[in-house]
């Protein structure tokens, strides 16, 4: 009790003097981060060496002794309410385990059979069959006419599926839904993998927003509106046994208390981990262990054509270091080829390398001259460009090394920070390099990206890029229903992209998640976010 | 029975007069609000962002602009400012703070419910600070330049000098890792509410402290004060006077603490997962909820003024000298 006092006053004292040596927090985005996230890492390292196997310890005769497999997981996002089909609560209560698409996206960013069995299609029309023996958790049996039921509602309640409504959908028999589409819709079958396409059974649920009635291997058990989330397993799942009795969300924004909530054997895994998490995790292998995958979401930039010559967008893409950038951001991101991931079909492009002096010559061809002060200018006027971004997703610091980078070759540049990128510099096109973080792949196919970046007049072609080849390819690719041939076309799409020049592909975000040691099965190895427990999570 | 007659007529003046001045303050805090209102619903219109952007990509997916329009039609975004803030007033009036562009979900609900988590947390913290600053800072002046009074300044310093997220993960390290006498996950009951008042008192009373020394020492300046120990009064006495004559000064750093706090502490509702009103403001102004930011507006407006009209009364009360 003594040493514990002691180390009470000493911590104290410490912490007191380290502020007073410190000064008082800053208000800059970037820096003022560090010391706090580092805090931990240290404490680590330094002196709970052997907390957590305390902790382990402690906790196991808890659950040998209730029987009883409860998973404790931390959550970075709360939401008001779990109606599958509304805004994106659908993501949330497929990570809880609550509801289920016709199909799932597995590690291979493919749609693999979940409560549909099969989707073929044929021209306009598509014909899903339901899986045998598909219930919700009230024992009701899915029927065909629940899910065209269901994918109505949809379309009504949530904007971003409105299209659906225009879509014929039919049940011909129990377990045969149709859908026919006025255009050939090759995506549909990736489009129904979308968590918001959860089945609800929509007669017996009476409280969507608190209680729906789905048939994951979970039911909700306790809701908190934007805090915390219990379940239990679903006696009744259709698929089989369920490995956990139930699990438990905490809602924990901040990445220090996630730390110490691990370290204190509070909570067995989470992911989105951060590279200062990261490191505390690594340092002790024995007691967790930490599974990172490249996963959808992309930083890229968007070259201005409009503002920069040829010449300068090539020595500015010869000139940015995705490895360096990605070794900077230490395990957060993987070095991005091109806006998806390399196992993918769709993913297979080729990017110059990473040459300066050939970023020089390039310049030096199109009139540039080195200046005294080290950066090049042509007819008097400095090589100098704006470098618009936004301080979230790492960008920041992204900005501050593409800018690092730029200036070793002779390329200055000025950094204009916008809080909301969307409504200024993509709206505007006031810029000559744009950096921004979205979702390239939503649902292992390219077309959203494609459309959404490289299509004419799309939101994100804010940098002037016109191709009348690549239209042409885009048009294609919409109504294209091989795979194989998808892929093709859109890695000659992205490619045509890569070659003007017009965009750079910086870093695909890593999944990452923690787990004790002896739990798996949290998605761990499935580069999208919306998935989290399902029957096979366990711990052992 | 004439002098009775008087004094009655006087008492009724009197509150005449009391429910004329409180009837202004009234008219005078809606005024104040009205034009607050204007002007935060003002500057929410021309600052850029859209809540329904902000609503439909806010896990980072893309959406066509017919989606986008489609949704700030629903949301009522193209209709003109005027007409906008109109509706929003006529419905503050009628008692209907509309819906949050974030949820769709009724306002005042949920203002009641961060405010009433924020209360808790800014009442228990401010009565712990005070439970310590107030006899520190009374020892600190009464033994001015003296050993106690160099310690108390000391620790004064290190307390204004800590940043709360500090105190926080610190806090957490101690006494949930260390000495696990408290979990890092706390729900919202007493033990959850040990920690963040502990992280908001501590650099709270470090700021009380040199605030209420310094009232100490001028009131100790005072020739009452030199008057008093010449004719031998003893220092307890002595004390009670000082710390009486100072209490006004005291209320008005107390009201202004107060107004500060139930504003919300973002970063330690963040960490020990308080569901605060400066945790529900702060995620709104992310996400353009206009209807969230004004309410909040509102509730941080009148509570503003009903303090420091609280403060000012105490003052009077304290010190009618100053009264007209």
């Amino acid at each position: 009790m003594k040493k514990k006092a002691l180390a009470l006053c000493l911590a104290i004292v410490m912490g007191m003097s380290l502020s007073a040596c410190g000064g008082a927090a800053g208000t800059s985005t970037a820096q003022p981060e560090a010391p706090a996230a580092e805090q931990p890492a240290e404490t680590e390292t330094a002196e709970t060496k052997e907390e957590p196997a305390k902790t382990k310890t402690e906790e196991a005769p808890q659950a040998e002794a209730s029987g009883e497999k409860i998973l404790h997981a931390a959550a970075s996002f709360a939401y008001p309410s779990l109606d599958v089909h509304k805004e994106y609560y659908g993501w949330y209560t497929s990570i809880y385990g609550i509801s289920e698409a016709l199909f799932r996206m597995d590690e291979n960013m493919s749609a693999a059979p979940c409560l549909a069995k099969s989707a073929e299609a044929d021209g306009k029309t598509w014909t899903f069959t339901l899986n045998d023996g598909v219930a919700f958790s009230n024992g009701n049996p899915l029927t065909a006419e629940m899910v065209v039921k269901n994918l109505k509602r949809l379309a009504e309640v949530n904007e971003r599926f409105a299209y659906l409504g225009e879509f014929e959908m039919a049940a011909p028999d129990e377990k045969t839904v149709t859908i026919t589409t006025p255009e050939i819709y090759p995506t549909l079958k990736n489009d129904l993998a979308s968590p918001e396409c959860g089945m609800v059974d929509l007669d017996a649920t009476t409280d969507f927003d608190n209680a729906p009635v789905c048939t994951g291997p979970f039911v909700i058990s306790k809701f908190q509106p934007e805090g915390d989330v219990e379940v239990v397993k679903n006696p009744a799942y259709w698929a089989g046994d369920v490995k956990l009795n139930g699990a438990v969300f905490y809602y924990m924004q901040e990445d220090d208390p996630k730390i110490l909530a691990m370290q204190s054997g509070e909570i067995d895994c989470y992911n989105s981990v951060s590279s200062a998490a990261l490191e505390v995790y690594k340092a002790d292998p024995d007691q967790y262990n930490v599974v990172s995958i490249p996963g959808a979401r992309l930083q890229f930039y968007i070259l201005n054509e409009k503002t920069l010559d040829d010449a300068v967008r090539e020595a500015v893409n010869l000139t940015v270091d995705k490895e360096k950038i990605a070794s900077y951001l230490s395990g957060t991101v993987s070095a991005a080829v091109g806006p998806f991931n390399t196992n993918a079909a769709y993913g297979k492009v080729a990017v110059p390398a990473v040459d300066t002096d050939k970023a020089k010559s390039v310049l030096e061809a199109d009139g540039y001259k080195l200046g005294s002060d080290g950066i090049y200018e042509k007819g008097g006027k400095k090589l100098s460009i704006n470098i618009a971004y936004y301080a979230a997703r790492s960008l920041d610091t992204l900005a501050l090394l593409i800018q690092e980078q730029l200036k070793a070759v002779g390329i200055d540049s000025t950094l204009t920070v916008e809080e909301d990128p969307d409504s200024t510099y993509i709206a505007t096109g006031d810029f000559d390099l744009a950096l921004y973080c979205m979702i390239a792949d939503k649902s292992g196919d390219p077309l959203y990206f494609i459309d959404s970046t490289l299509k004419q007049g799309a939101y994100y072609d804010c940098g002037g890029f016109d191709d009348d080849r690549c239209e042409k390819l885009i048009d294609e690719l919409r109504y294209e229903t091989d795979p194989a041939d998808r892929a093709a076309l859109a890695n000659e799409i992205v490619q045509i992209a890569i070659d003007d020049n017009a965009f750079g592909y910086v870093g695909l975000f890593n999944s990452t998640t923690v787990l004790r040691k002896g739990v798996s099965g949290f998605a761990e190895n499935i580069p999208f976010d919306f998935y989290g427990i399902d029957a096979n999570t366990d711990i052992q | 029975m004439k002098r009775s007659l008087s004094t009655g007529r006087k008492g009724r003046n009197d509150n005449v007069t009391r429910i004329v001045r409180w009837g202004k303050n009234l008219i005078r805090l809606i005024f104040i609000l009205i034009i607050l209102s204007f002007l935060v619903f003002a500057l929410l219109y021309l600052a850029p962002g859209d809540p329904a952007e902000k609503r439909l990509t806010s896990q980072g997916i893309a959406v066509t602009k017919e989606v986008l329009d489609a949704e700030r039609e629903r949301l009522g975004l193209f209709r003109p400012f005027l007409v906008r803030y109109g509706e929003w007033l006529l419905g503050v009036f009628r008692g209907d703070f509309g819906v949050s562009f974030r949820d769709d979900l009724p306002v005042a609900p949920k203002l009641a419910a961060g405010l009433q988590k924020t209360v808790q947390l800014a009442s228990a913290s401010l009565l712990l600070s005070l439970i310590f600053s107030f006899p520190l800072a009374v020892l600190a002046a009464w033994k001015k330049d003296r050993v106690p009074d160099h310690i108390v300044c000391l620790l004064s310093f290190f307390g204004n000098s800590l940043p709360n997220f500090l105190i926080s993960v610190l806090l957490m390290y101690l006494l949930c890792i260390r000495m696990r006498v408290f979990p890092v996950i706390a729900s919202g009951s007493l033990q959850g509410l040990f920690m963040p008042v502990i992280s908001l008192a501590i650099p709270m009373t470090g700021r009380f402290i040199r605030q209420m020394r310094a009232e100490f020492l001028v009131q100790l300046s005072e020739d009452y004060v030199a008057g008093m120990r010449r004719r031998g009064v003893k220092e307890r006495y002595l004390i009670l006077n000082v710390i009486r004559n100072s209490l006004g000064h005291i209320l008005t750093i107390i009201a202004l603490q107060i107004g500060t706090l139930m504003g919300g502490s973002v970063v330690i509702e963040n960490i020990f997962r308080w569901p605060g009103i400066g945790k529900l403001v702060m995620e709104s102004i992310t996400a353009r909820d206009y209807p969230v930011i004004m309410g909040f507006v509102l509730i941080m407006g009148t509570i503003y003024v009903a303090v420091n009209q609280l403060a000012d009364i105490c003052f009077h009360a304290l010190d009618p000298r100053g009264q007209a």
